[in-house]
C-alpha cells in the first residue's frame, strides 16, 4: 500500500514562487529542531524570524505588540491541545495569517481550524520548500504604516 | 410335601383358595361351577351369587363374546394361554384380563369343562400405554430438538442421531449408524477419541461427561464448526451408554470473533492515534534538521545524495505511519452522489504516471447510476486494487474494470491477468498485517476492506478458473 495518497489537507501549490518580500515570521513549535529548521530555511529566504517554545510565550509577544505576518503554529504544545490558543492569536492579531501544523489532524480539527480562521493546516512532517511556499504566497492585508 | 391323595387335594384347594388370581370352572356350556376368593374379588360376584350362571355375565355389553371360540377350543382338547381380553365387574367397572383356561376332565379322560385362571392386568397394561405415550412424547422432543443428540455405547460406536444431528453434520442417521463417534470430530479428538473412552471406563474420571465443554466438531464435507458438548451416562441392560448433546455454537463464536475484532480495532485506533503523533512529530524535526543541513552542503556532493535518500526514507517511514492510521482510523466518509466511471479513469491515470505502473492496461467499460460515496476515499480503495493487480502481473498486463447497477447497488468488477490468489493465502486476504510480499505492511485489503464497510459496501475477491484475480466491489445507489 505504499502509493496511497491521502489528500487530507488542500494541495500546496508548486507554482507559488519562494521568493516574496521579507516578511515578520513567529514560528511557535515545542520541538527545537523543529524551529532551528524553520528559522534557518526561511531565514535563508530573506523573512525575519522569532521563535516561541510554548503558548504562553507566543501570546506574550503579540499581546506586547510584536507584528508578525506570518504565524507559523504547531496544533499540540506543552501548554495547548486545541483550538483555543489559535482563537486567542487571532484574536490579538487578526492581521497576522496562521499557518498551523499538525502531526495527527482529524478532519474535524482541520475544519475547526480553518473556521476560526486559519489559513492552511500542514500535516507533519512536511517539506521545508513547501513550506516556505506557504508562507511566501500567505495573504497579507495592507497595514496602515 | 403332601403324603396321601386327600391332603395333595386339601393343598391344592388351599392354594386355589388363596390366589389372588380368579380361578373358577365352568361347563362346556359356560356354566358357572366353583368359584375362588380371588374370583370373589376380581369380579364382586359372591361365589353363592354366580356359581350356576353363566360366565358370559362377565362379557361387558358390546364386547365380542370369545367365550364361545374359547370354550370349542377347550372341548376339542386344546388349551388357550395369555388371552387377552377385557372383562365387566359386577359394579361395572371395566378390567384388563390375560386368560389361561384349560380342560377338565372325567374319569374316563373326557372333557367336561374348562378352568379359568384370570389375571387382572389393567394395572400393568395402563403402566405400558403410559410407558408408551411417554416414549412418544420424549421420541418427539428429541426429533424435534435443535440441538444434536447421538447416543453411543461404550465401545463409541453410534445407536442414535436426530434429526438435529442430520442437519448439524449432514450425515443421515442411516449413514452413522453402528460406526464410531470419532468420525464427527477432527484430528487429534478422531484418533485420541477411543484412548478418551478407554480412560474413563477404567477410571471413572470424567473431562466431558456431566460437566460439558467447547469442542470442534466436523461435518460430513470435513469443514469444521464449534459445539458445546453435553454428555450424560446411563445404563440400559447392563450395557453403558452415553448421551451427548451438542450446540452449534458457530454464530456465537462468529459474533464473539467480530466484537473480539472490532474491540481490538478500536484498541488498535487509540493506539495508533497516540503513535502517529509521538512518531510523526519527531519525524518532521528530522526531517526539517536534514533538509536544512542538506541545503549547505555543497550541490552534487555525495552527502547532498545522502541526505536525500535520509529524506526519501522518511518519507517512506511517514507513509507507512499513515497507512497504519488509514487502517486504525479510517476517517468517516464524507457521502456524495458521485460518478464511480469517473473516479477509476482518474485512479487508473494517477498510477499510470508512476513508472511502476506504467506497463498495467487499465480499460473500464459499462455504466451505473451515482454512487453515495467519499471519492478520496474511494481513490484509495481502486488504487489498492490497482496497484496489487499491477504488483501481481510485474507492472505489465490489462487489467479490465466493468462497472454495472443491480439490486440498489453499483457493482465494480476489476479483473487482472496476473497468476491469481495463492491458495494458502486466500482465507487470509483480509487479515490485517498479512502479506504475501516482501515489502509491504499487510494492511492494503483490509483498509479496503474497511473503507467499504464504512460505505455500507462490500468486497469479494476470487481466482476464477480461467485465470488472474477478480475483485467485485458493490456500493450503494445515490438515492437521487
Amino acid at each position: 500500500m505504499s502509493v496511497i495518497a491521502v489528500a487530507e489537507y488542500p494541495e500546496m501549490s508548486p507554482q507559488m514562487a519562494e521568493k516574496s518580500p521579507p516578511l515578520q515570521v513567529l514560528v511557535v513549535d515545542d520541538e527545537s529542531l523543529i524551529r532551528w529548521s524553520l528559522v534557518e530555511a526561511l531565514g535563508d529566504r530573506g523573512h525575519r524570524v522569532d521563535e516561541a517554545g510554548d503558548g504562553a510565550s507566543a501570546v506574550n509577544l503579540l499581546a506586547g505588540g510584536r507584528r508578525f505576518d506570518v504565524v507559523v503554529l504547531d496544533y499540540r504544545l506543552p501548554d495547548s491541545n486545541d483550538l483555543q490558543l489559535l482563537e486567542m492569536i487571532r484574536n490579538l492579531s487578526p492581521d497576522s495569517t496562521v499557518i498551523m501544523m499538525t502531526a495527527f489532524g482529524t478532519p474535524e480539527m482541520v475544519e475547526g481550524a480553518l473556521r476560526l480562521g486559519a489559513y492552511r493546516v500542514v500535516p507533519k512532517p512536511f517539506d521545508l520548500h513547501d513550506m516556505a511556499r506557504l508562507v511566501a504566497e500567505a495573504p497579507r492585508p495592507a497595514r496602515g504604516i | 410335601m403332601p403324603t396321601s391323595p386327600d391332603e395333595a387335594v386339601r393343598v391344592l384347594a388351599a392354594l386355589v383358595e388363596s390366589s389372588n388370581d380368579a380361578i373358577f370352572t365352568k361347563d362346556l356350556d359356560g356354566n358357572v361351577q366353583t368359584w375362588n376368593r380371588g374370583a370373589e374379588l376380581m369380579y364382586g360376584y359372591a361365589a353363592d351369587e354366580i356359581v350356576g350362571r353363566n360366565v358370559s355375565l362377565l362379557v361387558p355389553p358390546g364386547h365380542p363374546d370369545e367365550i364361545r371360540g374359547i370354550l370349542a377350543k377347550i372341548g376339542s382338547g386344546e388349551l388357550v394361554r395369555h388371552f387377552e381380553t377385557v372383562r365387566q365387574t359386577k359394579d361395572g367397572r371395566r378390567l384388563d384380563v390375560s386368560l389361561a383356561v384349560s380342560p377338565l376332565r372325567d374319569a374316563a379322560g373326557a372333557v367336561v369343562g374348562a378352568s379359568t385362571i384370570a389375571r387382572d392386568i389393567t394395572a400393568r397394561k395402563r403402566d405400558v400405554e403410559r410407558l408408551r405415550e411417554s416414549e412418544a412424547r420424549l421420541r418427539s422432543i428429541v426429533d424435534a430438538a435443535v440441538d444434536g443428540i447421538i447416543v453411543i455405547d461404550s465401545r463409541g460406536r453410534i445407536e442414535a442421531f436426530n434429526p438435529g444431528a442430520e442437519r448439524l453434520f449432514g450425515y443421515r442417521a442411516d449413514e452413522v449408524l453402528g460406526l464410531s463417534v470419532s468420525i464427527l470430530m477432527p484430528q487429534p479428538d478422531r484418533d485420541e477419541h477411543d484412548g478418551y473412552m478407554a480412560r474413563y471406563l477404567e477410571t471413572g474420571e470424567a473431562r466431558i461427561i456431566g460437566i460439558g465443554r467447547e469442542v470442534p466438531a466436523m461435518r460430513k464435507d470435513g469443514s469444521t464448526f464449534p459445539v458445546h458438548l453435553s454428555v450424560g451416562e446411563m445404563t440400559l441392560e447392563g450395557e453403558r451408554k452415553f448421551t451427548g448433546i451438542l450446540h452449534d455454537l458457530s454464530t456465537r463464536v462468529q459474533m464473539e470473533d467480530r466484537l473480539r475484532e472490532q474491540a481490538a480495532l478500536v484498541r488498535l485506533g487509540e493506539m495508533a492515534a497516540v503513535i502517529a503523533h509521538e512518531v510523526k512529530n519527531p519525524l518532521a524535526a528530522v526531517r526539517g534538521a536534514i533538509q536544512v543541513i542538506g541545503n549547505r552542503l555543497p550541490a552534487g556532493s555525495r552527502e547532498a545524495g545522502v541526505v536525500t535518500d535520509i529524506i526519501a526514507r522518511i518519507d517512506t517511514l511517514n507513509q507507512l505511519v499513515k497507512d497504519l492510521l488509514l487502517f486504525a482510523r479510517p476517517p468517516q466518509p464524507r457521502l456524495l452522489p458521485l460518478d464511480v466511471s469517473l473516479v477509476l479513469e482518474a485512479t487508473a491515470a494517477l498510477l499510470n504516471q508512476d513508472a511502476a505502473h506504467a506497463g498495467m492496461h487499465v480499460t473500464i467499460s459499462g455504466q451505473a447510476p451515482p454512487v453515495m460515496a467519499d471519492a478520496e476515499l474511494l481513490k484509495i480503495v481502486f488504487i489498492n486494487l490497482f496497484v496489487n493487480s499491477s504488483q501481481a502481473m510485474k507492472g505489465h498486463g490489462d487489467v479490465e474494470v466493468t462497472v454495472a447497477a443491480g439490486n440498489g447497488a453499483c457493482v465494480i468488477v476489476v479483473t487482472d491477468t496476473g497468476p491469481g490468489i495463492p491458495a494458502a493465502a486466500r482465507e487470509k486476504l483480509f487479515t490485517p498485517f498479512f502479506t504475501t510480499k516482501s515489502r509491504g505492511t499487510g494492511l492494503g485489503l483490509s483498509t479496503v476492506k474497511r473503507l467499504l464497510e464504512a460505505h455500507h459496501g462490500s468486497i469479494e475477491l476470487e481466482s476464477p478458473e480461467t485465470g488472474g484475480t477478480r475483485a467485485t466491489v458493490r456500493l450503494p445507489l445515490a438515492n437521487l
